[in-house]
């Protein structure tokens, strides 16, 4: 099949990814709006391995460490929504203004 | 002896610090002290005076020390003896002395005594100075400390207001021909460089003096001559002077401060003698003088203003003898005159303490009641009118000579004019004082011969009054002293002639006196009459105080009008102005900078917290907006990358 078609996956993936982590009130589906980005940018990697550089397998590896940090990063943007919620006692992102001035 | 002449200046300046401190408690309130060093003035003034009329003296004599030096030039103190020097030493020294025995007659029981004598001594010492002075410079001092103690003696009684007028009038005027010395005194320093009085005889007869400006130069020294020998228009002061005291009359007005002026022409007549124009001036303002005065002195009813008007005549007489005779012929005359014009001015002093009052026309018959007055006094007429052998003959003869034979014919004419009036006028006050009917009966019953004091100087007066100008005349007595005489025969005339002429007139004047004043046989009161517009006239000065006092009414205002100027354009326009002018710059430099400065700057502040303020609603507090932000930016460099 076309090579070319799974990196416009990929773009069309990180596109939604981005308008999730723009657009939405909760702040839990901005994270995996987040996580999204994250799987989008390993399908590129990948495809571009494939594509291009034939010889190295360097995309998959590069890859492989992407996903483990974004697990990585998941839990820290878990725990960090967590406190947010003590404090405010709500998870949309309408409320969070704290940084306002 | 020469040596000792800087001690006859300095005797009676220092007697006058004397009287002047201690006078209260030394006897006769400080008198002894003034006449002691007069006494010994006169002594060694005496002793040069006929050693030099009889040769034994070398003159000149200079002694200088010096003094202060300005620039490259040094100004040197001394005394420059030469021969008019020493017979102006013995006429003031005499005149003086005698002025002080008279005066402790006349001033007896003066509440200001002490003050008299004291200024008395201080008179003569400066007069002596200026005679003795080496250099201009000193001279100009001395000759303005005497003008000083003119003022002091002339007010001495200031109590009466025309005293006091008088004393400021002379000051004055004399002041005013003062200015026309000074500047004189400095253009003649820029010319020669030098004041000294040697020097600058050395200059002149070096032939290196530029006439034209030595010519102005003297015509402005002349000018100081002027004021002080009340010439032509300066003399005003003179009559009214005699509201002094007698003694100082004689002091003064006789026989020392006028003639100081003519004491400067012979001083420097060097340099008067380089521009044959000035001598000319010299002729010409001394005969208008003297003409102008003898007439004026036909009017007075007041004795001492008749004495002064006579005494500013006969100071024209000097001046034309300096002019067309040199300093010889000046001097000899200046000498006489002061002999018996002092006397007659102690006599009318006598007279006056006497009958209580200056008015002829209150006096008469007075000879029997005061002989020895009356004597001295007549001799003192005669000498004046000039009657051969009297010492006034000779040396008023010499004048007309001169006059007539540098070929003046004019000033011949006007100077024997002169002379017969002078007669005439003096005729008329002797006989009008002195012989007729008493016309005031109280004043005549009171007349008395007057104290030994007053009478002792008359007599001594009168010596040489007689013989001094026939002794002096005979044989080279006089030119050993002062040889400087001018010679230009122009016309051949004897002496003998003069002299007669001269007498002649004279002697008619004397006559028509008497037949007026004395005999009446010639009616006075009907001439007044007839003529009463010239008596007037004569009788008010011919005017010269008029126009004085108009000048000085116009300096007056202009001096106003600079003083108004000076106040209200400069001091209040220009400085007040520049002053409110500054104020008002300033006042809108402040509105400028509250205003717009201020202004500008709170714009520029104004901008930022504005932009500020803008950008301040991009930070929102929202994360997600920043999300965008970043995505936006991203993805225009990105663009950018990709298109350029």
């Amino acid at each position: 099949m076309n090579p070319t078609a799974y990196i416009g996956v990929s773009a069309v993936l990180f596109a939604i990814g981005v308008f999730g982590a723009i657009a939405r009130r909760n702040v839990i589906t901005v994270l995996m709006s987040i996580e999204l980005m994250f799987n989008a940018a390993n399908i590129n990697l990948v495809a571009v391995n494939r594509l291009m550089y034939t010889a190295s397998s360097m995309g998959q590896v590069i890859a492989l460490f992407s996903i483990t940090i974004a697990a990585a990063e998941a839990v820290v943007g878990l725990a960090l929504v967590l406190a947010i919620y003590k404090k405010f006692d709500t998870v949309f992102v309408e409320n969070f203004n704290l940084l306002k001035g | 002896m020469l040596e000792l002449t800087p001690w006859i200046f300095l005797l009676p300046f220092l007697s006058f610090s004397i009287i002047l401190f201690f006078g209260r408690w030394l006897p006769l309130k400080g008198a002894i002290v003034g006449i002691v060093s007069i006494s010994l003035g006169f002594i060694l003034s005496a002793a040069l005076f006929f050693s030099g009329v009889t040769g034994h003296l070398t003159l000149p004599y200079l002694w200088q020390v010096p003094w202060f030096s300005f620039g490259s030039y040094q100004m040197t103190l001394g005394v420059y003896v030469a021969g008019e020097t020493v017979c102006m030493l013995f006429v003031i020294t005499l005149v003086s002395l005698l002025v002080h025995i008279y005066s402790l007659g006349y001033m007896h029981g003066d509440p200001r005594f002490k003050r008299y004598y004291a200024f008395l001594s201080l008179f003569t010492a400066s007069m002596l100075g200026l005679v003795l002075a080496d250099s201009l410079f000193t001279l100009f001092a001395c000759w303005e400390l005497v003008g000083l103690c003119s003022y002091f003696l002339i007010g001495f009684w200031f109590e009466k207001s025309a005293a006091a007028y008088a004393g400021r009038k002379a000051f004055i005027t004399t002041k005013l021909g003062d200015l026309g010395f000074l500047v004189g005194l400095l253009l003649l320093f820029s010319i020669t460089g030098t004041f000294s009085i040697p020097q600058l005889q050395e200059l002149a007869h070096g032939g290196v003096l530029p006439v034209g400006l030595t010519g102005i130069a003297c015509l402005l020294l002349f000018c100081g001559a002027m004021g002080k020998s009340a010439q032509v228009p300066l003399f005003v002061w003179l009559p009214d002077a005699m509201e002094g005291p007698t003694p100082v009359s004689a002091l003064i007005h006789a026989a020392t401060m006028v003639t100081a002026g003519v004491f400067l022409v012979a001083r420097v007549f060097f340099l008067f003698e380089i521009n044959p124009m000035v001598l000319h001036v010299v002729a010409a303002v001394g005969a208008i003088t003297a003409l102008c005065a003898a007439l004026m002195g036909l009017v007075p009813e007041d004795i001492k203003r008749v004495l002064a008007f006579s005494t500013v005549s006969q100071l024209g007489y000097m001046m034309v003898g300096m002019a067309l005779g040199g300093p010889q012929v000046g001097m000899f005359h200046l000498t006489t005159h002061a002999m018996f014009k002092a006397m007659l001015f102690l006599g009318a002093g006598s007279v006056i303490h006497a009958v209580h009052t200056n008015d002829i026309w209150k006096m008469g018959g007075l000879r029997k009641k005061m002989p020895v007055t009356f004597v001295t006094f007549v001799i003192g007429v005669l000498a004046l009118a000039g009657i051969f052998p009297l010492s006034g003959f000779f040396s008023k003869d010499q004048i007309l000579h001169a006059a007539i034979a540098s070929g003046n014919i004019p000033v011949f004419v006007l100077l024997t004019i002169t002379a017969g009036l002078t007669a005439f006028y003096m005729s008329r006050v002797a006989v009008l004082a002195f012989f007729g009917e008493p016309r005031d009966h109280h004043a005549y019953e009171h007349a008395h011969e007057s104290p030994i004091a007053m009478t002792l100087p008359l007599v001594v007066l009168a010596v040489p009054s007689i013989f001094l100008g026939a002794y002096l005349f005979h044989g080279e007595t006089f030119a050993r002293l002062i040889p400087m005489q001018l010679e230009h025969e122009v016309y051949h005339v004897s002496t003998t002639l003069v002299a007669v002429v001269s007498g002649v007139v004279a002697l008619a004047g004397i006559v028509i006196a008497w037949l007026m004043y004395g005999a009446r046989l010639i009616d006075y009161e009907s001439l007044y009459s007839k003529f009463n517009l010239l008596w007037r006239f004569l009788y008010a000065r011919m005017g010269f105080d008029g126009v004085w006092l108009f000048l000085v009414e116009a300096a007056d205002r202009l001096a106003g009008f600079l003083a108004a100027l000076d106040y209200h354009v400069l001091d209040q326009g220009i400085v007040d102005g520049s002053g409110s002018l500054t104020v008002l710059f300033s006042k809108i430099g402040r509105w400028f900078d509250d205003t717009i400065v201020d202004n500008l700057v709170d714009c520029w502040g104004w901008l930022f917290a504005g932009g500020g303020n803008l950008v301040r609603a991009s930070v929102s507090g929202f994360v997600q907006n920043y999300l965008l932000y970043i995505i936006v930016g991203v993805s225009l460099i990105l663009a950018f990358r990709i298109y350029f």
